[in-house]
This record gives C-alpha cells, structure tokens and sequence, in this order.
C-alpha cells in the first residue's frame, strides 16, 4: 500500500522529525519517563535519573538505529531498505536542525544527569557507555556503517 | 536556573519523603569536589554541542553537480523540445493498417473486414466463445440488473456478488485455494510480480516472455537474469553461477528472493514450457515458479486447465499462475490463482487490483458462462487439439514458410523460410501474404511488437490463431490461400 502524504514527501520517514509539535512532545515524553522513574519509591534520586537515561537511550536507539526500511511501500522503490531511520531523516542531509536537536538532548540529560547522581564513579561509567551508545551512530562518519556486518541486511 | 533547581529538588523531597532524604546543597557541595575525569569530559561535550551548534547543514550526497550562471543559460538556450507528434511517414504500414483495415463485424469465427467476409485467423478466439448467444444472453441480463460497472476499486465500493462467485469458480475449476480477479489481461501478471518481487531480489525470466511480464519486471526493479528460450541448461547455468555468489555473502543471500517467471504457452513463438525440468530446478534451487497461462487456459491439458494438466503436475506445485480471460474464455480481465497465503497478498498489494476500477459485471458473467460451457463440453478441447495438430501438419508442407510452434499449440507462427532477410524487407512480405489473403476471403495478421521497447524482438512472423469450430473444408482453404499468397509474393 501506498502512503499518500500532503506534502508530497516521496518517503514520509524522511519529514516526520520536521513536523510540527514533535520536538515539544519529545521534551515532554522525556519528562514524563523521567517523573515514572522517579515517583518509584525504591530508587533513590540518582538512581532514578540514571534509570530514565538508560531507558530512553535504549528506546531511541532501537527506534533511531536498529529498525532500517519503511513499514509501508514508498516511491523510492525499496532503496532505501537497508538504511535506518537516522540515515532516512532529511534524506540523508548531516548535521541539520532536527539531527541536531536529537544530538543535543541526551547530552544535555547526561550533564543533568551526572549532577543529581552527585558525580559518583560508577554512575558515571553507566551513563557514559550509554551516552556514546547512543552518540556515536549519529556522527556524519557513521552514515552507513555497520559494526562486524550486525545488521547490515 | 536555581529556581528550577529549587523546584525540582522540592518535587523530589515531596515524592521520596519516606526513604532517604536528598539534599541540594549536598548535590552543589559535590559539584566542587567531582573527580576531574568527570568534568573534562563533559566540557568536552559542551565544546562539542557548541560546535555542533555553529556548523552549516550539509548532504552526505558526493556528487553535486554545480553550475555556472553561464552554463545554465547554454543550456536553457540549446534546449529543443521533441515534437508532441513524432514524425511519421505517410507510407508507414501501421498507419496504412488503421485507415484500411476496418472491422465492420464481431470478431468471431467470420469477421466482416472492408465489406468482405473472411474467415477470422487472427483473433485469439480459440472456443469460439465470441458471439454465442448463451453467453451474450446472459451478459444482457446481467447488464438489466447491474448496470454497466461499478466504477470503482475492489476495495472502495467496486466488488460485486458476481466478481466473487467468478473468483471462486475459476478457483474450483483449477484445482486452487483460492484466485484472484483483475480488471485487465495485461494488467494481470504486470501487476503480480511487482507484488512479491522486490527491489534486491532476483528473477530468473525466459526470454522470449510476451510484454506484459517485461513491463512486470521493469516495474519491480529487481535484478533480472534472462535465459535463452525454453533452454534449461542455459537456466542451471545461471543458477550455479548465483548459488556460487550466495555461498560468498550468506547474510545477502538470506534476504534475496529468487523467482523463476515462464510462460505456459509462450504467445511469441508458439511452444510450450519444459515444465518437468523447471519443477526440478525449482525444487533444487529453491525458487519460486511464476508462470503466466494467457493462452493455455481452456487449450491445453485434456480439460482445459493448462500446462499443469498437460503434463500431468501437481497444481500446488507451481506458486501462482495467471492467467488471461480474454482469449479462450473470450471475455475481459485476467486472473490468478494459487495458495490462498499468496493470492491473499494481492488483495492489497497488486497495484493493479487495489487501484483500477473493477471488471463491469456483465463481462464477469460472461465469464462465469463461459467457464460453465467450458466444464460441461471438454470436447472443444479435444476439436481445438485436432484442429492445431491438422493445420500445423498441413501448413509445414507450404514451401517457403516455416512454421514455428507445437504441434497441440493453438497458436501457430509463420516465418519465411529464408532467415537472412532484414527485418523491414521480411515484414513487407509478410505484410503483401497478409494482403493477398485477405482479399482471398482470410483474415491474417502480422504479429506486430512495440519494437524499440521489446528486450528480445521476436523473428517477424505471421500469427495464426486456430479456433476449435474449424471444419476440415475451412482449414485446406486457409492452406490454399496461404499457398496462393507465398508464391504470388515470392514472384512479385
């Protein structure tokens, strides 16, 4: 089937991180994930906001990195079957406004991050190998690459 | 920035006032004392946001092509636009044809050509279902209730009780699960295979496959290996050549799927698939088997059910067959039938189902009468099988043709018996036979291609097309005029 879409976008995946209101809801789902996690009552601060980092960049990263391809049937034919969802956004254009923005948000809950877990050592490791999980697949360099074939087809 | 702080940490106190307490002047206290590994790395993402921040968009794409103001001026400036209306000469033979060649009458087993009778060997009309009263009676009271169409999709108001009681009885009578009704004969196979092959797949395709299943390919932008006609050692060839290439990258190969598209009956050259062997292959290589039966549906098999019938193999075996209702069954549209698992699939992704209008139900009833005449009198196959082999053996005694196709092929191809004829020179005489008979009171007709967008252009050829009504008497008459015809224009 077709996806028939008002802007004519030949692949809607390429536009919906432009579209209006996103970026607001992202803020807000984060926000409301970081409250969840909190308003648990065995966690103590730190480790709840630890927990709400770990959970969202693995969420997004499944989400962003993992799933390649288009769940319905676009006008580019299947080209861009082998290519995730971040190598799908703005057709491949690095470095624009909504790349960015999804670049900066789990870096700027990673400094608030590190603040409320008061700096501890471990916490740290956890929050880092998490950060850069979820960093590195969207540096320009990275556009195609598949780490020992994983996920190549 | 410390109201927010404030805020939060009051939030948090409310919510963990039962277990340990948290303090925010314990947190900034240890902002002061944080280990120093801690704080390079995150100035180092601060430097790395702010650069993010400063640096211009760009696209990963490596070949931009740019020009200069100049050069695009050039450009506009040399641009000729082609003629709306391509320049044809006023001797061209098709343009001679459709000013000339005026049909005044059904094209059944006589058609009415300029005035005169002729005995209709052109039209694909091998039951002789054209102008039978049963059916044309039918489809004036289905016309009564229905109206002329539905004017709409399958899926959008378009599907009448009659498309279904068509599908289910085309499924019964071949032996499937399930089939599926299209709207046109082209349209049928052109929109199948789109459905199921994808780009980075791959079909393996005979080559002398008729139109539509090109277009089909074309459309589904996979990879395309031909095979030279009804040559299985060419077709094992090619595929110990892709088996080698899937032992090389094992994760690729788990992803490409690989198809086999033949036709039953091809309708170019008039000779039937090596359908045993293709089932061997199939079975060995693990493809699937796509056959197209527009013209052996309702002429071969003892029945009528096809190739499948006619050597005897199981239906289940072969994938998906489709199949054209427009020439034995003289009626419109196409079909297809196979494992419901399959054909289920169409129903939403076969572009040509999903988005053309559907069969008008008066020709779906034509069909479903025709289909009934077919099962009740099998022995207008047995008559179409004795008329084929007659004119095939009668035929191949005219010096200077050659004929092209089996002996229990409905469709037979004349070529002219000297090959090494340009193919201009070899389609005017073709052309002058065509001519001759048709004055003589027999309607021929050169088998005509889109020759530029044809992958493997066929020999030209005089298509003949045997109806089961022939008697003995109409068939020597079509060989004498034939004969006529060949030598006159040999002379001339």
């Amino acid at each position: 089937m077709n996806v028939v879409v008002v802007h004519g976008d030949p692949n809607p995946n390429t536009s919906y991180v432009n579209s209006r209101g996103i970026w607001l809801t992202y803020v807000i789902v984060v926000v409301i994930l970081h409250y969840v996690c909190l308003s648990l009552p065995f966690l103590t601060v730190g480790l709840a906001w630890t927990l709400s980092i770990l959970l969202r960049n693995l969420i997004m990263f499944m989400v962003l990195h993992l799933e390649k391809g288009t769940p319905f049937e676009t006008s580019e034919h299947g080209r861009l079957r082998f290519l995730t969802a971040w190598e799908q956004t703005d057709i491949g254009t690095q470095l624009c406004a909504s790349r960015t923005f999804l670049t900066v948000v789990p870096i700027v809950l990673f400094f608030l991050a590190s603040f409320y877990t008061k700096y501890d050592p471990y916490h740290f490791i956890v929050n880092t190998v998490s950060l850069l999980s979820v960093l590195l697949p969207k540096l320009p360099m990275f556009h195609g690459v598949r780490i020992f074939g994983i996920n190549k087809y | 920035m410390f109201n927010f702080l404030h805020m939060c940490g009051l939030a948090a106190e409310a919510t963990l006032s039962t277990t340990a307490s948290w303090d925010l002047y314990e947190t900034i206290q240890a902002l002061f004392q944080a280990p120093s590994y801690h704080l390079v790395f995150e100035a180092a993402l601060i430097l790395w946001i702010v650069g993010l921040l400063f640096t211009k968009s760009y696209s990963s794409k490596v070949n931009k092509l740019t020009l200069t103001d100049k050069e695009k001026a050039d450009l506009v400036e040399e641009w000729q636009p082609e003629p709306l209306v391509p320049n044809v000469p006023e001797d061209d033979p098709e343009l001679i044809n459709i000013r000339t060649r005026i049909v005044d009458s059904k094209l059944g087993k006589y058609v009415t050509l300029n005035g005169q009778k002729c005995l209709n060997m052109a039209s694909l009309n091998f039951l002789a279902m054209v102008g039978k009263e049963v059916i044309e009676e039918e489809a004036v009271k289905s016309l009564k209730k229905y109206g002329v169409g539905a004017c709409g999709p399958r899926g959008f108001y378009g599907t009448v009780d009659v498309h279904l009681e068509e599908e289910e009885k085309l499924a019964q009578f071949m032996g499937t699960e399930e089939a599926i009704v299209y709207s046109y004969g082209f349209a049928t196979i052109a929109s199948a295979i789109p459905a199921y092959s994808k780009r980075g797949d791959i079909i393996f395709c005979d080559e002398g496959v008729c139109f539509a299943i090109q277009k089909g390919i074309q459309a589904s932008r996979s990879k395309v290996k031909m095979f030279r006609h009804n040559d299985t050692a060419d077709l094992e060839r090619l595929l110990t050549l892709h088996a080698e290439e899937e032992r090389k990258d094992v994760k690729k190969a788990r992803v490409t799927r690989k198809f086999l598209i033949v036709e039953g009956l091809y309708v170019n050259y008039g000779d039937i698939c090596p359908l045993p062997k293709l089932m061997e292959l199939k079975w060995k290589y693990k493809l699937r088997l796509f056959m197209d039966e527009s013209i052996s549906f309702g002429t071969l098999g003892k029945t009528g059910r096809g190739v499948t019938e006619h050597f005897n193999v199981p239906i289940d075996d072969v994938d998906f067959i489709s199949a054209s209702l427009e020439n034995a069954l003289g009626s419109f549209g196409g079909f297809g039938c196979g494992k419901s698992y399959v054909i289920d699939h169409q129903r939403l992704s076969g572009l040509g189902y999903c988005f053309s209008a559907s069969t008008p139900p008066m020709l779906s009833q034509a069909a479903i009468v025709a289909l009934d005449l077919l099962k009740n009198t099998p022995d207008m196959v047995d008559r179409l099988h004795a008329n084929s082999a007659y004119l095939h053996e009668k035929l191949s005694r005219v010096p200077g043709l050659r004929v092209v196709g089996d002996t229990v092929s409905p469709v037979l191809h004349l070529q002219l018996a000297e090959s090494d004829r340009k193919r201009a020179s070899a389609m005017a005489t073709l052309r002058c036979i065509v001519q001759m008979a048709e004055e003589e009171g027999v309607a021929l007709v050169v088998a005509s291609y889109l020759e530029k967008d044809e992958r493997h252009l066929p020999p030209p050829s005089i298509r003949l097309a045997v109806n089961c009504d022939l008697d003995e008497k109409e068939m020597d008459r079509v060989v004498e005029v034939i004969d006529h015809a060949c030598l006159a224009s040999s002379n001339s």
